[in-house]
C-alpha cells in the first residue's frame, strides 16, 4: 500500500493543512463551532417536529435523541462525500503548481468533518443525559464504542471520497449526481426511521446495501438502544470500510498521473 | 562533479480526452455508453529531451511561448510524469512555480508560513528553526499575524518567495518568478539566487528574460516545439534563439577572417564548458556587421598582452559594413579567467542611440585607468542589435594578463591608501623582516637602509615620499 505510506509520510501536512481548513472556515465568526452544528440541528428540529406532531407514526421514545444519533453520521458521511468532489479541483494550484500528494486534499476534507463530527458528540451527550434525567433514556456502558465506529465509518468515507475526488476530475457532473444520490441516500437510510419500521425481512436485507445502513444502525445501538451491534452488521462495516480504502487507493492510483493534466 | 538533474530521452504527451470538449460528463458518457478511459488523441509537448545539469550549476531554458519549458520544469519538480523517458533529480527539490501558491487566504502569515513550508517538505522543527529569516527577508512586519487575503499582492509574493528559498534546497526550479515583484524585490531575489548558486544548489530557470540567463546562468538550454535545439554558453543559446526569432532562417556566422572558427551546429551536445577554458575565442553572429580586428593597446597604439594595475588602455574595434544599419549597439565585457564579469556594458546602456552605420569605422573604448588585481582576463566585443540579436559577438577575442607585486585578491582594486590615526601603530620595519607583506616588502628593497624604529605608521612614511 503504497498510498498509505505517502499519506503517513505526510501526515503532517494533512494535519496542518486540516487545522488550515477549519481556522479558515471559523475565522471571523463568534459563533464559528455553533455553525458546524447549524445543519444537524435543523434537520433535528424539522423531523422532530415533523414526526411527533405531524406524522406520529413511530412509537419511539426520545425521538429527537434517536434522530441525533442517525443525523450525526449521516452528516459526517454526506458532507465529506460532497466536499471532496471538489476538493482537487478547488485545489488546482497545489496540484498544478507545487509537488504536492494529491491524496491528501480528500483526507483533508474527511478530517475535517471528522473533526465537526467529534465537536458535535458532546452535544449528543448532553441530549443524552437530558433525556436519561427526564427519565426517557438511559446511558449505558456501550456508548463508549463510538469511537471503534467512527474509526470504522471514517475508513469508509475516506475510501470513498478518494474515489470521488479523483473521477470528479474526469466527470465534472459527478458532484451534481453525488448530490442527488446523497439526497435520496437519506431517506433510504434508517435515520428518521427505526429499520424495524421496515416490515419486509428481504427488503431490510437489501436496505443493508446501502453501506450506510449498518453504520448508523449500530451508532443508534450503542448509543441509543445501549446493545452492542449484531454481528451481521458489524461484519458489514468492517467489509465497507476495507473494500472502500482498497478501492479508493486503487482508483487514485490509476488516476493520479492525470489530475496534473486534466484539471 | 555530480549531476544534479538528469533527463533522459524524455517524452511528454498530453492527453485530449472526449471529442474536443474539455470536460467528460459521467451523464453523457453512460448515455452514449463510450466510458472511455483512453485518451482520444496527443499532443506531443516534449520530445525526446536529454541532458544533464550538474550540481551547482545555474542552468536556463528558454523558448517560445508553448515550446515545452513549462512543462519540462513540471517534469523535473514531480508535478507531471514524463510519458517515456526518465528524468532523475537528485537532492531536495523547491519549485518556485507560482509564488504563494499553497497560500490560503483566510490565516494569517504566520500560520501560512508553517502550511508552505511542510508542503515543500520541511518539518514543523525546521521551520521554528527558519522562521526568523523567512519573516526578515519577506519583510512583511507587522502584517504576520494578519490574514494573507490583507496583504498587497507585493507581500504576497515576497512570502512565498521567502518560503521557498529557505527551504534549503539541493535543486531550486524557477519558472518567470523573478518578474513579478517591484525593482527592489527582484534585486533581492536576484542577490538571494546568486547566493544560492554560491553555495553550490542547483538551479534551473525558466524565462524569457533572456537578459538573466546571460547573467545568471552557466548554460542555457533553447526548447522550441518540444525539442532541444541547443545547449551551451548562454550567451550563445540567447543569441541563437534571438536570431530565430528575428529571422526566422537559422543565422549563419560571419566568416571575415580565416582564423574564425565555425559556429558548431545546433543541438549538438557542447564539448564540456570549464569556465577556465579561456584558450579559444567563440564568434557567432548574423555577419550584417563585423568587428574585423579587436585589439588592446596603450596611449600609443602598440598592442598590450600584459599590463600593469592601474595602466590607461583602449579597446580598439575595426569594424566592417556589409549591410547598412540604425539599430546597432556595440558592447565591451571584461571577465576574469574563473569567469566572473568584471564590467560590462554597451553604447545602449549607456545611452547612445544608434543613428546611423553605413561605412566601416573604428570604436575606442577607453579606459584611462583600469584597476585590475593580478590575474588572467579575457574581453568580450560585440555589436548587435538593441534587442540583443548579435551581428558579430566574440567571446574571448582578447586576453591579457595583469602582473603587480602585491598579492591583494578580488578583481577590482580601487585606487585607495591607508591612513592610521590616534593610537593604531605598526611595527618598525626591522621587524617586519621575517614575513613580509608585499608592499612593505617593496619599500625595503627600494631603500637601502631600514628607516629608523621610529614608532610612527610605515604605510605614512612611504606615501610622504610618493
Amino acid at each position: 500500500m503504497s498510498d498509505l505510506t505517502t499519506l503517513y509520510r505526510h501526515r503532517q501536512l494533512i494535519a496542518a493543512l486540516t487545522a488550515r481548513d477549519l481556522k479558515a472556515r471559523y475565522r471571523g465568526s463568534i459563533l464559528g463551532y455553533f455553525w458546524s452544528l447549524a445543519n444537524p440541528l435543523l434537520l433535528l428540529g424539522v423531523y422532530t417536529f415533523v414526526f411527533t406532531f405531524i406524522f406520529n407514526r413511530f412509537d419511539i421514545q426520545a425521538y429527537p435523541l434517536f434522530l441525533f444519533t442517525g443525523i450525526l453520521p449521516w452528516t459526517f458521511f454526506s458532507a465529506a462525500v460532497l466536499e471532496s468532489t471538489t476538493s482537487i479541483s478547488s485545489n488546482a494550484g497545489l496540484i498544478k503548481k507545487v509537488m504536492f500528494p494529491a491524496e491528501s486534499l480528500p483526507m483533508v476534507v474527511v478530517l475535517s468533518h471528522l473533526v465537526h463530527f467529534a465537536l458535535a458528540i458532546p452535544v449528543m451527550l448532553a441530549a443524552l443525559v437530558a433525556f436519561t434525567l427526564a427519565g426517557k433514556a438511559s446511558v449505558h456502558a456501550t456508548i463508549l464504542l463510538v469511537p471503534v465506529l467512527m474509526i470504522l465509518q471514517t475508513m469508509f468515507v475516506a475510501g470513498l471520497a478518494m474515489v470521488v475526488s479523483s473521477a470528479s476530475i474526469l466527470f465534472r457532473d459527478l458532484r451534481d449526481i453525488i448530490a442527488n444520490v446523497l439526497q435520496l441516500g437519506f431517506f433510504l437510510t434508517p435515520i428518521i426511521y427505526p429499520i424495524e419500521a421496515i416490515t419486509s425481512r428481504p427488503l431490510r436485507a437489501l436496505f443493508r446495501l446501502n453501506p450506510m445502513t449498518p453504520f448508523v444502525i449500530a451508532y443508534q445501538d450503542v448509543v441509543y438502544y445501549g446493545r452492542l451491534p449484531n454481528l451481521s452488521d458489524t461484519i458489514l462495516m468492517i467489509g465497507y470500510a476495507v473494500a472502500s480504502l482498497l478501492i479508493g487507493f486503487f482508483v487514485f492510483d490509476r488516476l493520479r498521473d492525470t489530475l496534473a493534466e486534466a484539471i | 562533479m555530480t549531476v544534479a538533474i538528469t533527463a533522459q530521452n524524455v517524452w511528454k504527451n498530453y492527453r485530449l480526452w472526449g471529442r474536443g470538449s474539455q470536460f467528460a460528463t459521467l451523464k453523457s458518457a453512460l448515455l452514449k455508453r463510450d466510458l472511455k478511459f483512453e485518451p482520444e488523441s496527443s499532443v506531443p509537448a516534449l520530445k525526446n529531451v536529454s541532458f544533464a545539469i550538474e550540481k551547482g550549476e545555474a542552468f536556463g531554458v528558454i523558448g517560445r511561448n508553448g515550446s515545452g519549458k513549462s512543462t519540462l520544469l513540471k517534469i523535473m519538480s514531480g508535478i507531471l510524469k514524463p510519458t517515456s523517458g526518465r528524468m532523475i533529480v537528485q537532492g531536495r527539490i523547491a519549485a518556485l512555480i507560482e509564488l504563494g501558491a499553497g497560500f490560503h487566504p483566510e490565516i494569517t502569515g504566520r500560520e501560512n508560513i508553517y502550511i508552505n513550508g511542510i508542503m515543500l517538505g520541511l518539518s514543523r522543527r525546521e521551520i521554528d528553526a527558519r522562521f526568523d529569516r523567512i519573516v526578515e527577508f519577506a519583510g512583511i512586519g507587522e502584517f504576520l499575524d494578519q490574514p494573507v487575503k490583507t496583504y498587497s499582492s507585493g507581500m504576497y509574493v515576497r512570502l512565498g518567495f521567502a518560503v521557498a528559498v529557505h527551504v534549503d534546497p539541493d535543486v531550486l526550479l524557477i519558472d518567470e518568478v523573478l518578474s513579478v515583484g517591484d525593482e527592489e524585490f527582484s534585486a533581492k531575489c536576484v542577490a538571494k539566487i546568486q547566493e544560492m548558486k554560491y553555495r553550490g544548489v542547483t538551479l534551473v530557470f525558466v524565462t524569457h528574460q533572456l537578459d538573466q540567463v546571460r547573467n545568471l546562468c552557466d548554460r542555457a538550454l533553447w526548447i522550441d516545439h518540444g525539442e532541444a535545439v541547443m545547449i551551451g554558453d548562454p550567451v550563445r543559446v540567447v543569441d541563437a534563439y534571438l536570431q530565430q526569432v528575428a529571422g526566422g532562417a537559422r543565422a549563419t556566422p560571419p566568416a571575415p577572417s580565416s582564423q574564425d572558427q565555425e559556429v558548431p551546429a545546433p543541438s549538438e551536445e557542447p564539448e564540456e564548458h570549464d569556465k577556465n577554458d579561456l584558450l579559444e575565442e567563440e564568434r557567432w553572429g548574423s555577419g550584417e556587421v563585423i568587428l574585423r580586428r579587436v585589439a588592446l593597446v596603450d596611449t600609443e597604439g602598440r598592442d598590450l598582452v600584459a599590463l600593469g594595475a592601474g595602466t590607461p588602455v583602449t579597446v580598439e574595434m575595426d569594424v566592417e559594413v556589409r549591410v547598412a544599419q540604425t539599430d546597432f549597439v556595440f558592447g565591451i565585457g571584461i571577465y576574469h579567467a574563473d569567469g566572473t564579469c568584471v564590467y560590462g556594458t554597451n553604447t545602449d546602456l549607456e545611452g547612445l542611440m544608434p543613428d546611423n552605420l553605413d561605412a566601416n569605422g573604428r570604436v575606442r573604448f577607453v579606459m584611462p585607468s583600469l584597476d585590475l588585481v593580478a590575474g588572467s582576463y579575457r574581453i568580450d566585443a560585440a555589436v548587435h542589435t538593441r534587442n540583443g540579436r548579435a551581428f558579430d559577438y566574440r567571446r574571448g577575442v582578447l586576453r591579457f594578463v595583469v602582473g603587480s607585486r602585491v598579492h591583494d585578491t578580488g578583481v577590482y582594486r580601487p585606487r585607495h591608501d591607508w591612513k592610521f590615526e590616534g593610537g593604531i601603530t605598526f611595527r618598525s620595519v626591522d621587524m617586519l623582516k621575517r614575513n613580509v607583506p608585499a608592499p612593505i616588502a617593496e619599500y625595503i628593497r627600494e631603500n637601502e637602509t631600514p628607516p629608523a624604529p621610529e614608532p610612527k605608521p610605515t604605510f605614512r612614511k612611504r606615501k610622504k615620499r610618493e
